[in-house]
């Protein structure tokens, strides 16, 4: 369970769901470090060295007010998952790749339907085949879309407006797409050859690790309102989609941090980990970085959207009706490792900040001006994947976390356990077997990914949702169990 | 000799050898260890060679093993032997592998990244060792 290198520093109770890292604790801490977490999670965060993570992005030039963690938080790799932090490019702030993470635009998207649970119940065992089947999961398979150089750089430029014009989005797909799924300023000349060459037949792929397909059966309904707007309710069957970048944006992120290797004492910047590597973010290094950042964020959501259609066609090929018969809607799309310039009060002031997110979910209040009209009365929808045998959530952004955490929210359950030790933890089991009895259909490439990724591995992501909630960062609407599941 | 070790979301690859050489030759195998779970199925039949450029040791570990992932990735490549030597630019490698079969290969991980996290190369009483945290 546990991990070598258990956090024994400082971790102050700054609120009921909050703890605080004073910058006292470590020279070179710009702000405070504050971790989201009640009495419980706490015990587990201080198992892992991810508040150390937090300390140490602290440390990063023009960082505002704290150096943040949601309650999902644990170690990473430089900054610790479920981090968030903003800088502001007037007080030399930096943008650091490793704030976003290597899969770029690694998120979630919600498709709902008018199916109930009946409906599909007996199909389930067909219905997973023929996702596995036709939806490309784990290492080295490419998928059926195949782009070309010219059309790549044309689909990282437009995001899903270029698959619309192949009929394979729809302009309600956008509509429901943080940032209509194309972030201006992308640059897809800076993405490198390599990248390319790592996405061609990667665009409508889930990957493997955590990423997943579910197909899941809305279980309670705490907020009627905002569920009636989002046309969820009890019993009724949605698809959720966790997936990023794919190769291209592993390597964009991977030539970043090749090309920011001198640039810490080019800029003099001092930094307690390598992997924090950052750049002053109007400087040669931080723009071209930024430019291809967002070059393959625009192609992340171009697959989630590839993704979701081959799942829509899928359901088609099931169930013998047209999807837009069984009302299969796109509810959202979120990012949750992304970075972008946003408008944030910080102190007196409000100012434009880049706000990183690395394992942390956008949850923008009602009333925001980036909501689609739909969504303006409730909050933007927050989807929050759990792990594959107990539930995952659906929230809307609230008041709060424009005043305390920079627009943020969770993005999941959070690891509890490593790879290896799940790995031991699920020696001489069926991990299918035993989800079945849970009622979960699930197919997946490798045994060990499925033992990998076991419910046990992760906090109870209910747990992590109630942090959240009471702590006015986002509001509960909707819990979601799933019903099948599969896995790279 | 190589092994992986804990790390909560990813994985961490960790190699022990006599030499310098012998050291990244074993790392360029673990790394391939934890794609493919039946490396030792991979038969050495196709000959590659690579040189990566670099002086510091650790960077030039990073650069080395991303070079083989690319590799992967490109290729559908993995490779069973592998020889490295060093000079005064860099390092030059001999792989001997071959093309993945899904018939015959078990393929585990999707390793998106060779990260800089926590990374060590050291000159032990023994000889070498480094660690390296693969993003999973």
């Amino acid at each position: 369970m546990k991990v070598a290198n258990r956090f024994t520093g400082p971790l102050e109770r700054a609120g009921d769901c909050c703890w605080r890292i004073p910058k006292s604790y470590k020279e070179g801490m710009r702000v405070d470090g504050l971790i989201y977490a009640d009495d419980k999670l706490i015990e587990l965060i201080r198992q892992d060295p991810a508040p150390e993570q937090v300390a140490n992005v602290a440390f990063l030039p023009g960082i505002q007010t704290a150096s943040l963690a949601m309650p999902d938080i644990h170690w990473g790799y430089g900054f610790c998952i479920g981090g968030v932090c903003a800088t502001d490019p007037q007080e030399d702030g930096v943008i650091s790749p490793g704030g976003v993470g290597y899969d770029i635009n690694c998120g979630v998207r919600l498709l709902r339907s008018e199916l109930e649970f009946d409906d599909v119940a007996p199909h389930m065992k067909q219905l997973v085949e023929n996702l596995f089947q036709r939806v490309p999961t784990g290492t080295g398979r490419g998928g059926k879309y195949r782009f070309d150089r010219d059309q790549l750089r044309e689909l990282m430029g437009d995001g899903p407006r270029f698959l619309a014009r192949r009929d394979l989005a729809t302009e309600r797909d956008i509509e429901f797409t943080e940032a209509h799924g194309c972030l201006d300023g992308a640059q897809p000349d800076y993405v490198s050859e390599r990248a390319l060459d790592r996405g061609y037949d990667q665009c409508g792929t889930l990957g493997s690790g955590n990423h997943f397909l579910e197909v899941q059966v809305v279980d309670q309904v705490f907020d009627r309102q905002a569920a009636d707007v989002m046309g969820l309710d009890e019993r009724m069957v949605c698809v959720m989609i966790h997936s990023g970048s794919r190769g291209l944006g592993y390597q964009v992120c991977d030539d970043a941090l090749r090309l920011l290797r001198g640039a810490p004492a080019k800029y003099g910047i001092q930094l307690p980990d390598r992997q924090l590597a950052c750049a002053p973010i109007d400087s040669p290094e931080g723009e071209h970085y930024l430019g291809a950042m967002r070059a393959a964020a625009n192609f992340a959501w171009c697959n989630r959207q590839l993704l979701m259609w081959q799942a829509r066609e899928v359901f088609e090929a099931t169930l013998g009706r047209p999807w837009g018969e069984m009302g299969m809607e796109l509810v959202y799309d979120v990012a949750h490792n992304i970075a972008k310039c946003e408008r944030h009060r910080v102190g007196e002031r409000e100012k434009e900040v880049w706000v990183h997110r690395k394992g942390a979910t956008r949850a923008f209040p009602p009333g925001h001006e980036e909501l689609p009209e739909a969504y303006h009365e409730i909050g933007q929808p927050v989807l929050i994947p759990g792990d594959m045998g107990r539930a995952s959530w659906v929230l809307v952004g609230q008041p709060g976390s424009m005043s305390e955490s920079f627009g943020s929210a969770c993005h999941g359950a959070g690891r509890v356990m490593s790879r290896t030790a799940a790995v031991k933890h699920a020696r001489g089991r069926r991990i299918d077997d035993e989800l079945a009895t849970r009622g979960v259909v699930a197919r997946a490439r490798s045994w060990k990914g499925l033992a990998e990724e076991q419910p046990d591995a992760y906090k109870n992501v209910d747990l992590v949702v109630d942090v959240v909630h009471n702590a006015g960062l986002a509001k509960k609407v909707a819990r979601l169990r799933p019903i099948g599941v599969i896995k790279g | 000799m190589y092994e992986t070790f804990e790390h909560t979301a990813d994985l961490g690859i960790r190699a022990s050898a006599d030499t310098r050489q012998g050291l990244f030759a074993e790392m360029g195998l673990a790394l391939f260890s934890v794609i493919v779970a039946n490396l030792d199925e991979v038969r050495p039949v196709v000959r590659r060679t690579l040189r990566v450029e670099g002086q510091d040791p650790e960077y030039l570990l990073v650069d080395w093993l991303s070079e083989l992932l690319y590799l992967y990735e490109h290729a559908s490549y993995a490779a069973s032997r592998i020889d490295v030597a060093f000079d005064a630019d860099g390092m030059a490698a001999e792989l001997a592998g071959e093309k993945l079969d899904a018939a015959r290969h078990r393929r585990e991980h999707e390793v998106k990244a060779v990260t800089y996290h926590e990374l060590r190369v050291e000159q032990t009483s023994d000889g070498w060792m480094a660690e390296v945290i693969l993003d999973i």
